[in-house]
C-alpha cells in the first residue's frame, strides 16, 4: 500500500469518526434531523462521484435512483402505520381518497421490511443497468448520456405524479410509521437515525473506496480519461461502464432509503429535476475525483444553504451568495475542495512532478 | 523474405468506401509470424485505414482479415484486442489522469471481466514484472508521475510499454516516432529490433531514417492498393515507387 493511499484512507476513517461523534454534542433533536438529511445528501453525492468523477459519466437522472428507493422504504412504512390512519384491512388512505378498494398487486409484498429493503436497492440497480446497457452497448457517450439521463428522470417523475391512485402522486407517501430494524427503532429526530446514516455512510464510503482501488476502479479511471485505449486492450467497456453506472444507483437507492426515514415522508421531488442536478453541483464544488470530497461537498453546499436561508439577514440574498460561491469555485478550484485539499497534502506526502517521480 | 515465417496475418481483396471516397481498393497483404513489417506512402496513401482495418475501428465494405486463419471482420474491437492484435495510435493515447505505474496496470489485461477486476488490488504475481516494462522504455524513475506530466517523446514511450504490458501477438504501430528526437528515434528503433522475432510488428511511418534502421520487408501503399513490396533497395530502385513520390527524387530524399 503506498503512503498516499495510506493517508486517505485515515483521513476518511477521522472524518467518519468525526461524523459519528456529532451526537454527543448536539442533543437538539431539530438540529439532529438536519445534520442527518445533510449526511443522506453526501451519500447520493458520493455515488454521483462514482460514474461521474470516476468512470466519466454525467448521470443527471441520479435522483431516479434515488427517489425510487425512496418510495420502496416509503410503501413499506406506509403499510407498518396504525390502522386509524388507514383505510380498511391497512389499505393506505391516499388509496381510500383515490377510490382504491384493494391493495394493488405491487404494494403487497412491502409488508415485508426484508423486501422493501432489498426492493430499494435491487429496482435502481435494475432499471439503470437496462438503460445502461441501451446507452452504452450502443455506443452513446458525452452529453448525449446526460441528455438520455435527463429524459430518463423526467419520464420516471411523470409516471409518479400521473399514478395517484398508487403512488400518492404529487403529495407523495406521508403519515408514515417508523422504522424498527434489529430491535431499535429509529426516531427521524433522535441520535438512532443519525447513528443508522453516520454508520451507512461509513460502510458506502469504504466500500466505494476499496472499488476505485481495485483493478476495475483503474479501468473506470481509463475509460474516463481515453475510452477507446481501454477498448483496445481487450476490455468490453460498455460491460465496466454498465457495473459503474447500476452501482453508483444501488447506493444512491440505500441513500433514498434513508432520506425516507429522516424526512418521514417521499415525495415526487425526491426524483425531480432541481434535485437531480443539485447533485451535480455538490460533486463539482466538493471535487468529483474524490468520493469522500463530493459527500463532503454535498453537506457544505446543503449546509450553507439550510443555515442562510434561515437567517434573516440573508433571506433576500442567499441565492445570490450561493451563486456567487459556484462562480467562484469553477473558476478557481477546478477539481473541487478535494482539487485543494490534494495539494496541500502533495506538499506533505511529497510532491509528484514531470523531472523527479516522488521526491 | 517473408517466406521463411508462416503466414499470419492476412488481409485479402480489401475495399474500404467511405461515402463514396475509395479509401482501400483491392488490398492484399500478409504478414508473417514474427516478422516486422514497414508500411510507406504518401499521404493519402491509405496506411491508417489499414491499420483501422485490422483492430477493428472500421469494418471493410468487403473483403477480410485474418489472423492465423481466423477472420477478424465481424468481431468487436475488444475482442479483436483479445485474440491478440495491440494497437498503437498516432495521436498518443494513454491515461492521463493515471501515473505511469497505473497506466501499466490497466495495459496488463489477461483479464478482462468486470468482476474478476474488482475482486484485485495492488501487487501480485501477475502484475510483478510491470516495473521492468517501464526500465525498457526509459520511465523508471517516473513510475508514480501522472501520464498528462510526461513530455511528448516519454508519452509515445509509455503507449509503447503499454502494448507490451498487453503483449499481444501482433503490435500494430501507428507513427510509434512522431514528435520524438534523433535519439529518441534511435532507441526506438533498438527497442523494435529487440521485439522483432517474438512479437509480430506492423510499422507506419514516414521517417526513413527510422525505416531504414528496422525495416526486413517494407510494404509500400499508394492510393489505397499494395504498389510495391520488397527490402529497402528494392524499394529504392522501385520505378512505380519512384513515380508516387515524384518530386521528392523518391524514397530516398523522403
Amino acid at each position: 500500500m503506498s503512503r498516499r493511499t495510506a493517508i486517505q484512507i485515515g483521513t476518511y476513517a477521522i472524518m467518519c469518526l468525526a461524523v459519528l461523534l456529532v451526537p454527543t454534542f448536539v442533543d437538539d433533536a431539530f438540529l439532529l434531523n438536519k445534520y442527518s438529511r445533510y449526511l443522506v445528501l453526501g451519500i447520493l453525492a458520493l455515488a454521483l462521484s462514482l460514474s461521474w468523477g470516476y468512470t466519466g459519466i454525467l448521470n443527471l437522472g441520479q435522483a431516479v435512483s434515488f427517489g425510487l428507493g425512496s418510495y420502496c422504504m416509503a410503501m413499506a412504512l406506509k403499510l407498518r402505520t396504525i390502522p386509524v390512519h388507514t383505510g380498511k384491512a391497512g389499505l393506505p388512505d391516499f388509496m381510500v381518497w383515490n377510490n382504491v378498494t384493494d391493495l394493488p398487486w405491487f404494494w403487497a409484498p412491502f409488508h415485508s421490511l426484508t423486501f422493501a429493503i432489498t426492493a430499494g436497492i435491487a429496482i435502481p440497480v435494475i432499471l439503470a443497468a437496462l438503460l445502461g446497457w441501451f446507452i452504452f452497448k450502443g455506443r452513446v457517450s458525452g452529453v448525449y448520456v446526460a441528455i438520455i439521463t435527463l429524459a430518463w428522470l423526467v419520464v420516471v417523475n411523470l409516471l409518479i405524479v400521473d399514478q395517484q391512485r398508487y403512488t400518492g402522486g404529487f403529495n407523495g407517501i406521508t403519515d408514515l410509521a417508523q422504522l424498527e430494524l434489529f430491535g431499535f427503532e429509529f426516531d427521524a429526530y433522535g441520535s438512532s437515525s443519525f447513528y443508522l446514516i453516520a454508520i451507512t455512510l461509513t460502510v458506502c464510503l469504504f466500500f466505494a473506496l476499496a472499488v476505485t482501488k481495485s483493478k476495475a476502479g483503474l479501468i473506470f479511471q481509463g475509460i474516463r480519461d481515453h475510452e477507446d485505449r481501454v477498448r483496445y486492450f481487450g476490455y468490453d467497456v460498455a460491460n465496466f461502464k454498465i457495473f459503474a453506472f447500476s452501482l453508483s444507483a444501488a447506493i444512491a437507492g440505500v441513500a433514498g432509503m434513508l432520506y425516507t426515514v429522516v424526512m418521514e415522508f417521499a415525495s415526487p421531488t425526491f426524483l425531480g429535476v432541481p434535485l437531480s442536478l443539485s447533485v451535480v453541483i455538490w460533486v463539482a464544488v466538493g471535487g468529483r475525483g474524490s468520493l469522500l470530497g463530493a459527500t463532503l461537498g454535498a453537506i457544505i453546499v446543503t449546509g450553507m444553504q439550510g443555515a442562510l436561508s434561515e437567517s434573516e439577514t440573508f433571506l433576500e440574498t442567499w441565492t445570490l451568495i450561493m451563486g456567487f460561491m459556484f462562480v467562484m469555485v469553477v473558476l478557481f478550484l477546478p477539481k473541487g475542495l478535494a482539487g485543494a485539499a490534494e495539494r496541500i497534502l502533495d506538499h506533505i506526502a511529497g510532491p509528484v512532478d514531470a523531472k523527479g517521480g516522488v521526491k | 523474405m517473408s517466406g521463411t515465417y508462416p503466414a499470419h496475418l492476412v488481409m485479402r481483396d480489401i475495399f474500404m468506401d467511405f461515402n463514396g471516397f475509395q479509401a482501400l481498393s483491392d488490398l492484399n497483404l500478409s504478414v508473417a509470424k514474427g516478422e516486422l513489417r514497414c508500411l510507406i506512402g504518401p499521404n493519402g496513401a491509405g496506411k491508417t485505414t489499414a491499420l483501422d482495418l485490422i483492430c477493428g475501428k472500421v469494418t471493410p465494405t468487403s473483403g477480410e482479415v485474418s489472423l492465423d486463419g481466423m477472420i477478424l471482420n465481424d468481431l468487436e474491437e475488444h475482442e479483436i484486442a483479445r485474440n491478440g492484435v495491440g494497437r498503437k495510435f498516432q495521436v498518443p493515447s494513454v491515461f492521463r489522469e493515471l501515473t505511469v505505474r497505473q497506466n501499466l496496470d490497466v495495459a496488463h489485461c489477461k483479464r478482462t471481466g468486470v468482476w474478476s477486476n474488482v475482486v484485485r488490488f495492488g501487487r501480485n504475481a501477475e502484475n510483478d514484472g510491470l516495473e521492468k516494462l517501464a526500465e525498457l522504455v526509459g520511465l523508471q524513475d517516473q513510475l508514480d508521475t501522472q501520464a498528462s506530466h510526461l513530455s511528448h517523446g516519454q508519452t509515445q514511450w509509455l503507449e509503447i510499454s503499454l502494448l507490451l504490458a498487453q503483449d499481444p501477438e501482433i503490435i500494430l504501430m501507428d507513427e510509434p516516432t512522431a514528435g520524438m528526437t534523433r535519439v529518441e528515434t534511435q532507441k526506438t528503433a533498438n527497442l523494435f529490433n529487440k521485439l522483432r522475432g517474438s512479437h509480430t510488428l506492423v510499422v507506419v511511418e514516414h521517417d526513413m531514417g527510422f525505416i531504414k534502421e528496422i525495416a526486413e520487408v517494407i510494404s509500400v501503399m499508394h492510393q489505397g492498393k499494395l504498389l510495391a513490396e520488397g527490402s529497402v533497395s528494392e524499394i529504392e530502385q522501385h520505378p512505380k515507387v519512384r513515380e508516387a513520390y515524384l518530386g521528392s527524387g523518391g524514397i530516398a530524399g523522403a
